[in-house]
């Protein structure tokens, strides 16, 4: 048995809204193992993207604790987490957040931008990366004169840079047709092949359906199924 | 520093891709800048001007005038002073080594080598006329006590009426017309370049005072202005105050009676200028200050615009592992670079600015690497100040609430 990439124990998260208390995580435990591929399933209003956060080092649990490759990132500060997110994680987003004035290249770059490796090799990673997702004639288009899937892969790539341990995916699909969505979750299991942990977040069932483990959430709590 | 440089290219690309707004806060600051230029490059100007006007004048010298200057105009005033006062003070006034007794013709004309000028005056002076007033000649000699004592017919010509009947030949040796009377030219003054007493300094004509009196029938007792140079600088307080009681001892003016003549000293020339130079200051440095701070206020204003529709790049920054500082750092090198362009157009209109002011002769200024440095320090400190607020706010913008737009 392999140690856990990430381990949830007894994670809860609470909302103060006026003087009422949401509790919006209740006690969840997960534990993830390296080379995962996820997929954390639940209609909106169920807490996953809440959970999806605090995977993601961009919350804190209230209570509980949450261990990264063995270390609890529940009491780091936000700069701490900034550069821990920097080299662990890769975010792809629904709407792609794409950098609008930037080149597909300096979208890349950008979380590279971030972290110690020089410009020179973080350049030549990028073109790779482009290229393995299909874009290598158009580094130098900018967002908008690229279709929907394209920046998606843009995204994709950008999310690769720094050869993170996990890739986070919220509703990677969401914005797209069904043939570039289908697209876009093979190349995820390309990755997740590997040997990429994913983790996917979505409401759509047939999204997910790639994934090799499925996790459902409702009010706050999880249950395991698929 | 790798990261500030990142960042810095960053902060670049940010700003290309935000040309208007860019141009908008340039042109607010620059506007800023550009009258912080003019005010210290004129201020500069200013105190150079009378600098040389003291050099010229002498921090050893008193220009006394006859009449009382403060209640009455040029032209206006009475002669009083005498050729007896000018022969007493030689005597009797210690300290004092030249008096030189001084008289003006108004609106003679020049003609000579077939061109011809109108002189808005020409002065009647004693030997030494040039060394008296710290005048180098250009080409050829001073006047002589021996031309002065017998009304020779010679004369200094200014540079610019050398220049407009002579062009670049040398004058010296040649004669010209003083309305009808012909003068030869002993030497040339050098070029001055400021103005007093009615038009350009360098258009005068000197000659001995003796001639100008007889020849053009002017009173023979009076003059209208008498320079005296003392030993000992130092002393030019006492000095001055020793020539005001002779010269009223002279006059017999009795106690409680007002001077009938006045006395100036570099000192008060210096002080007219310097209350002159105050009133350019207040004026053109409320205006520079009120310019730059209008400047700051669009910047910052353009400024909380652009992080709050930036929104999602900060948080996809921070989600992507940018720490506070580096986001702080984009936001104020933003800043940074367009309040420094902003001082590079400002410098630049100010000068092109103050040159014009200078050509069309309203202002003399100088340029110096002072205004350079004080331009892009102010433009620094406006960025820095006014940038500071939304860079911060900006830094620290929580990652899911700005990814939520």
């Amino acid at each position: 048995m392999t140690a856990s990439l990430l381990s949830l124990t007894d994670i809860t998260r609470t909302f103060l809204q006026g003087d009422q208390r949401i509790e919006v995580l209740k006690s969840i435990s997960l534990d993830i193992r390296a080379g995962e591929f996820l997929a954390l399933l639940g209609t909106s209003g169920s807490g996953k993207s809440t959970l999806m956060h605090i995977l993601g080092l961009l919350d804190r649990p209230s209570a509980g604790t949450f261990l990264l490759n063995g270390r609890d990132v529940s009491e780091m500060d936000d700069d701490g987490l900034s550069e821990l997110r920097n080299r662990t994680i890769g975010f792809i987003f629904q709407s792609f957040y794409l950098i609008p004035y930037a080149s597909a290249l300096d979208n890349v770059l950008l979380p590279g931008l971030y972290s110690p490796t020089s410009t020179a090799k973080l350049r030549k990673r990028a073109q790779d990366l482009l290229s393995l997702v299909g874009l290598g004639d158009r580094m130098h288009f900018k967002p908008s004169q690229l279709s929907g899937g394209q920046q998606q892969r843009v995204a994709i790539a950008r999310a690769l840079i720094n050869d993170p341990d996990i890739l986070l995916a919220d509703e990677p699909t969401g914005q797209l047709d069904s043939a570039t969505s289908t697209e876009i979750m093979t190349l995820m299991a390309d990755i997740n092949s590997q040997g990429k942990t994913v983790i996917l977040v979505t409401h759509d069932e047939s999204t997910a359906a790639v994934a090799k483990r499925k996790i459902y959430m409702e009010d706050g709590r999880i249950g395991e199924g698929g | 520093m790798l990261q500030l440089m990142r960042i810095a290219v960053m902060a670049h690309h940010a700003l290309m891709a935000y040309k208007l707004r860019s141009l908008f806060v340039i042109c607010g600051v620059g506007l800023g800048i550009a009258s912080l230029t003019i005010i210290v490059a004129s201020v500069d100007g200013a105190n150079r001007k009378a600098l040389e006007i003291v050099e010229f004048f002498g921090p050893d010298a008193v220009f006394v005038l006859g009449g009382n200057i403060t209640t009455r105009a040029v032209g206006q005033r009475t002669l009083t002073l005498s050729y007896d006062d000018a022969e007493r003070i030689r005597q009797s006034l210690p300290g004092a080594y030249l008096v030189v007794p001084m008289r003006a013709k108004r609106n003679l004309t020049v003609r000579g080598n077939g061109g011809s000028m109108q002189l808005p005056v020409v002065v009647g002076a004693t030997a030494r006329y040039a060394e008296v007033w710290n005048w180098p000649l250009a080409e050829g000699t001073d006047l002589t006590e021996k031309q002065v004592a017998r009304g020779a017919k010679v004369c200094l010509i200014g540079d610019t009426p050398a220049r407009e009947l002579f062009g670049t030949k040398s004058p010296v040796g040649k004669t010209v017309l003083l309305d009808s009377l012909p003068v030869q030219i002993v030497g040339r003054l050098a070029y001055r370049g400021f103005s007093g007493g009615g038009g350009s300094i360098d258009e005068r004509i000197i000659m001995p005072i003796t001639t100008l009196t007889q020849r053009f029938n002017m009173d023979r007792k009076y003059f209208r202005a008498l320079r005296v140079k003392f030993h000992e600088p130092q002393y030019m307080d006492a000095h001055s105050e020793n020539l005001r009681s002779l010269l009223r001892h002279l006059h017999g003016l009795e106690e409680g009676e007002e001077d009938d003549f006045s006395i100036l000293t570099a000192d008060e020339i210096l002080k007219f200028l310097a209350m002159f130079k105050g009133g350019l200051v207040v004026f053109l440095g409320i205006t520079a200050a009120v310019s730059i701070v209008v400047g700051g206020f669009v910047l910052a204003n353009l400024f909380y615009l652009s992080v709050s529709e930036r929104k999602f790049e900060i948080g996809l920054k921070k989600a992507m592992g940018a720490k506070k500082w580096t986001i702080l750092a984009q936001f104020l090198i933003e800043a940074l670079l367009l309040t420094v362009a902003g001082a590079a157009l400002g410098m630049g209109l100010g000068m092109g600015f103050g040159q014009l002011l200078e050509r069309l002769e309203i202002l003399e200024i100088v340029f110096s690497w002072k205004i350079f440095f004080l331009s892009l320090g102010a433009a620094a400190l406006i960025g820095l100040v006014f940038g500071l607020k939304p860079a911060r706010q900006a830094a620290e913008m929580d990652a899911i609430e700005a990814l939520k737009g």
